[in-house]
């Protein structure tokens, strides 16, 4: 049994920021789910704003790497999915605000 | 151990030459101009000269630049063999400059210029065209870019025997195929191209998401076609095969202005900083261009022809490019230098590599210079043409400066991929 919870590793993950927009990778939305299996393994689905995005792989890693230095998790995977499609109702409320977007 | 991909960030260095030397183009260009006369008309050899120098240093220099990164982003996968790009700016530099030496004093020259051209052009379309084979998913930009590889490829051959005619006495009607040139390069090449990356880069900086793609899927197909009709017109001289040509030349553009009201009608990042602003004049740069194009099928007045390339290359063409180099450039720039920094210190963001106060003078004044000038050469008043002129001189030292600033952001970092294991 595992005691790490998807909050923590979400935490581990709002350290991730897209340079481009200046905001987290959880408060914009693109972290879709957090999974964690019995010996601590995190499965982590997340989209990106755009397929053509130029730091796809960097963000991709990053996101592994970030879910990998949350306290007692063994080894995190990240999978990229495309549906639903992102847009910005996802993200959080500070981040529509700050772009305008309500 | 770091392990990046440089599939789609081609390095630093490799890319500065473009950017820089572009730069100097655009600005040397726009100096160039307060020597010339605006009575000139568009077939006179010194303004063919600078159009030459303005289109092939600035708009190509600096589009070639930018496809070493975009490529892979339109078309989803890494380039073919990116180190070709080495080649690439010194011999459209070195041609460059032979070409204009040609127009202007030694048309003996202008065909080793053009031989220097095509060389650059060529090895950018093989590495173009291999990597577009790999492409897995052919979106509309794709097509766009492919299709606007195959006409810059017959604009070279065209342009290249139309050096050699002028130069070496190849019996060829320059006068007849420098309009398929145009269109080719300025309709086949530049606009086609513009409209596949605007299909990626306005709804990836503007987070639009979920607008309808017909009106660009309109634009695309009647681009393709006009320039097609435009060539055969040629090749068959049916002149009013040109003319219909260039109608649907038209309606195409309007078909794009129509996508781009839509695209940023569904933005969801309502900033007007310095590239929002930027759009926006250059967006209706083309809207004036368009309308000024419209008139030059109906009357024949060579300042109404001046003026809509003044606002087509100047203000359209210039803004989308220089525009785009205050996101590409900081973008290549944190790339090589900060990615790897980060979760170990903190990073800048892109935005705050900018030199903000300097862009919103390039900005200001380049755009002032724009209307000034343009209304000079539309109304024929040298004075007002040339006062323009001086003011975009200005945002031009301002827009190098810019560039500069940009690219040596974090230099003192000295941290390379190379050492971070990539």
């Amino acid at each position: 049994m595992c005691n790490v919870t998807k909050e923590q590793v979400l935490d581990s993950i709002s350290t991730v920021i897209d340079p481009e927009v200046g905001f987290n990778m959880v408060e914009l939305g693109l972290i879709y789910g957090v999974d964690i299996d019995d010996d601590c393994n995190a499965k982590v689905t997340m989209t990106l704003s755009t397929r053509s995005c130029p730091l796809h792989q960097m963000l991709e890693q990053w996101v592994r790497e970030a879910a990998e230095r949350t306290e007692g998790i063994n080894e995190a995977t990240v999978e990229i999915v495309w549906e639903p499609a992102w847009n910005v109702t996802m993200a959080a409320d500070n981040v529509k605000q700050a772009l305008g977007a309500m | 151990m770091f392990n990046i991909s440089r599939d789609f960030a081609p390095p630093i260095k490799m890319i500065e030459p473009f950017f820089v030397i572009g730069s100097i183009f655009y600005a040397l260009g726009v100096l160039f101009l307060l020597f010339l006369d605006p009575s000139s008309g568009h077939v006179d050899l010194v303004t063919v000269g600078w159009a030459h120098w303005l289109l092939l240093g600035f708009v190509m220099m600096t589009i070639f630049g930018a496809m070493a990164q975009l490529i892979p982003v339109v078309v989803e996968v890494g380039h073919f063999s990116v180190d070709l790009y080495y080649i690439i700016w010194p011999s459209l530099l070195t041609g460059t400059l032979t070409m204009v030496a040609g127009f202007w004093w030694v048309p003996d020259v202008l065909a080793y210029g053009g031989l220097l051209v095509l060389v650059a052009m060529v090895t950018f379309l093989f590495e173009t065209f291999l990597t577009l084979k790999k492409a897995e998913r052919i979106t509309l930009s794709v097509k766009s870019v492919m299709w606007a590889n195959i006409f810059l490829t017959v604009a070279i051959v065209i342009g290249f025997l139309m050096a050699l005619a002028i130069g070496e006495g190849v019996v060829l009607d320059v006068g007849k195929w420098l309009g398929a040139h145009a269109v080719l390069v300025l309709g086949g090449f530049v606009t086609l191209t513009i409209m596949g990356l605007s299909l990626i880069l306005l709804p990836m900086f503007g987070l639009s998401h979920g607008f309808d793609e017909t009106p660009i899927t309109r634009a695309y197909q009647l681009m393709v076609g006009a320039v097609i009709a435009y060539v055969v017109g040629t090749l068959i001289d049916w002149n009013w095969v040109r003319w219909l040509a260039l109608v649907v030349a038209f309606v195409s553009v309007g078909f794009y202005g129509y996508q781009i009201w839509i695209i940023y009608q569904t933005r969801a990042r309502k900033a007007h900083d310095i590239y929002a602003k930027t759009m926006y004049v250059g967006y209706g740069s083309l809207a004036v261009a368009l309308v000024l194009g419209v008139v030059t099928l109906f009357v024949s007045s060579e300042q109404v022809i001046l003026s809509a390339a003044w606002f087509l290359i100047l203000g359209f063409f210039s803004y989308l490019i220089n525009g785009h180099l205050y996101k590409i450039v900081p973008f290549l720039v944190w790339f090589e230098r900060y990615s790897p920094l980060v979760g170990k210190q903190k990073v800048p963001m892109l935005n705050e590599m900018l030199p903000e106060r300097r862009a919103e003078w390039q900005f200001w004044f380049t755009s002032a210079g724009l209307v000034v000038g343009g209304i000079g050469l539309l109304f024929g008043s040298s004075s007002l043409f040339h006062g323009g002129v001086t003011l975009m001189v200005v945002g031009a030292g301002f827009m190098l400066s810019s560039v500069l600033s940009m690219l040596s952001y974090g230099k003192e970092l000295n941290i390379s991929r190379t050492e971070n294991n990539v």
